[in-house]
């Protein structure tokens, strides 16, 4: 019966579902973090069960999330704070780099058998015309950020960039810690184990970047993010022959502002969370799209992921083909870009993604002197007037890149191409603004922040800062009401420009 | 203390006339030094000392104080 109380139904609220995470976002993450806070709070004086209480509320977050799979993680932190003891253990390189391999082999397995194994199972079915059916692996959510996150410790060690985990009590919270377990930021454990020892005291400052980061988030993802796509991007890419090539540019817009939103909304709750029990976690993206290069893109978008693929994979396979000079580090930066989009999901549309940006970085390592020759010749080096047009060439290739990450698809790519080509229609982004108002408002509003000064931003952080704590309280109810607004809103229609 | 040797090979690298560099300096203090820069900088240092590097002398290196640490220790060797 509904509205009527019963331990079933709250059994069936707490237990897992499949399919259904425990995202920041919903209104059961928002009550069960009250309830952690209070109690981590009164745990304070206590580091031990404070720290226990969070390693047990990080697996109760994660087994909501992917059920008995909470297993598989747990043998992981075991087997790489092991791995991590051998590696310091010894001062003989060639064991340290037995236990080392011995590490990657088990991670990457792991990650492999689960992500890849149907997707090598469909390529090999293709080759031959065979006919393996593919296994019934459940993916366990968030392993390819658990994977790394572990992975980055156990590297770390061996180039004694850190001394070990003091416990493995202090590990299994770096790896288990919730938020960040399931979409990241890939935080370092250089970072984040030191900071287990302190006692979880908040400055001002702290929550007030909490509250702004959680914020923001909030209204990145459920109002722009989620509105966006299901009420216009969504509906274009399952379609894009029946609308022109004015509603399919305005969907690519639409779907990069839609990943950014998401991705970026995720990771800022993320950090928000973290920093409200005292932990801060590395940033996660910085206004991407004002990169004047798809390298500085790079340093902007997803930066935890991309400075790890740097540091761990790029730089060891650049360093082994110095020799061959800018045609190593052009191999080098294909290479990492192709793993980089094969760890975004197995499929063929990550791979061309990941291929297609190590293109745009090795293209650029060979335009960089003619460029800059051609651009001191124009007297336009490092003008406004310069920096305008990269901005906007660096956006259309990001924006084309997401159309091959957004479908598997090949014949869709071409479809929405086309239709921008051949039948763009200008005169339908008037029709756009005047019937669906709301969507309009979310890009230009998305877009507008995006590109507004950073001192913006800083300002107004400084004014959330500055507001005592019932004002920040109200200032999150909003904008938990606003939210709640948006995801309870209908489907707006959208019949009036198909033909 | 950075030897004048060390210093004008990387400044040499990085096109720059002059810049303080000290034990404590990062890479991305220096202007020009990046990721793809560095590999250029470490191929530079091999050749002007006669050294070969191994890939976790390199990883680990922190700053230019370790590098050149690194340096005295193969030239020590």
């Amino acid at each position: 019966m509904n509205g009527y109380f019963s331990f079933e139904k709250l059994k069936s609220i707490l237990t897992y579902v499949e399919n259904d995470p425990l995202i920041f976002s919903t209104s059961l993450f928002m009550i069960l973090f009250a309830g952690v806070l209070l109690i981590y709070n009164l745990l304070h004086k206590n580091k031990n069960l404070r720290i226990l209480f969070l390693i047990f509320f990080s697996l109760y977050f994660y087994y909501k999330s992917a059920g008995y799979y909470f297993g598989i993680i747990i043998l992981s932190a075991f087997a790489n704070y092991y791995i991590g003891k051998f590696i310091a253990a010894t001062e003989n390189f060639s064991i340290k780099r037995i236990w080392l391999w011995g590490g990657i082999a088990l991670n990457v397995g792991l990650l492999s058998y689960f992500k890849y194994t149907n997707f090598l199972i469909q390529i090999y079915n293709d080759i031959s015309n065979g006919t393996i059916e593919p296994l019934a692996i459940f993916l366990p959510i968030g392993i390819s950020f658990y994977t790394f996150k572990s992975l980055s410790y156990i590297f770390d060690v061996y180039l004694d960039l850190m001394p070990t985990a003091k416990s493995l009590r202090d590990f299994s919270l770096y790896v288990f810690f919730f938020p960040n377990i399931l979409a990241g930021p890939i935080d370092r454990a250089a970072d984040f184990i030191p900071q287990i020892d302190n006692e979880p005291v908040i400055s001002n400052e702290d929550l007030g970047r909490a509250v702004f980061l959680i914020s923001l988030g909030l209204i990145k993802k459920v109002v722009i993010a989620d509105y966006i796509s299901l009420n216009f991007v969504d509906r274009i890419f399952d379609y894009p022959l029946r609308y022109t090539g004015m509603e399919n540019l305005l969907a690519l817009y639409g779907y990069t502002l839609q990943v950014y939103c998401d991705f970026s909304g995720y990771s800022d709750m993320a950090i928000g969370i973290a920093l409200f029990m005292g932990f801060k976690l590395m940033d996660n993206f910085n206004s991407p799209f004002k990169a004047t290069s798809v390298a500085e893109f790079w340093r902007r978008w997803h930066i935890s992921l991309s400075k790890w693929l740097l540091d761990y994979l790029f730089k060891p396979m650049q360093f082994s083909l110095r020799q061959m000079q800018i045609f190593g580090n052009m191999i080098s930066l294909t290479t990492t870009f192709l793993i980089c989009g094969i760890w975004h999901g197995a499929g063929w549309n990550f791979i061309y993604w990941g291929l297609l940006h190590g293109i745009y970085m090795s293209v650029g390592i060979l335009l960089q002197k003619p460029k800059t020759y051609i651009y001191k010749k124009l007297k336009i080096y490092n003008t406004p007037f310069l920096k305008f047009f990269q901005v906007l060439i660096t956006f259309h290739l990001v924006v084309f890149s997401f159309l091959v990450f957004r479908t598997p698809d090949t014949q869709i790519i071409k479809d929405v191409m086309s239709q921008i080509y051949e039948f763009l229609h200008p005169e339908v982004f008037f029709q756009f603004v005047e019937e669906m108002p709301v969507v309009f408002a979310l890009f230009v509003i998305g877009y507008l922040f995006h590109f507004l000064p950073t001192v913006v931003e800083k300002t107004t952080l400084k004014m959330v800062t500055w507001l005592p704590w019932i004002g920040k309280a109200v200032l999150l109810a909003a904008v938990i009401w606003i939210a709640a607004q948006f995801k309870s809103a209908d489907i707006q229609p959208f019949i009036y420009f198909q033909f | 203390m950075i030897s004048k040797e060390l210093k004008s090979v990387i400044l040499d690298v990085l096109h720059l006339d002059d810049f303080d560099l000290h034990d404590e300096t990062i890479a991305p203090d220096v202007p020009g030094w990046d990721s793809l820069t560095h590999i250029n900088i470490i191929l530079a240092v091999e050749k002007k000392f006669s050294i070969k590097f191994k890939s976790y002398e390199v990883l680990r290196l922190k700053n230019v104080g370790d590098l050149q640490k690194l340096v005295d220790l193969k030239l020590a060797k």
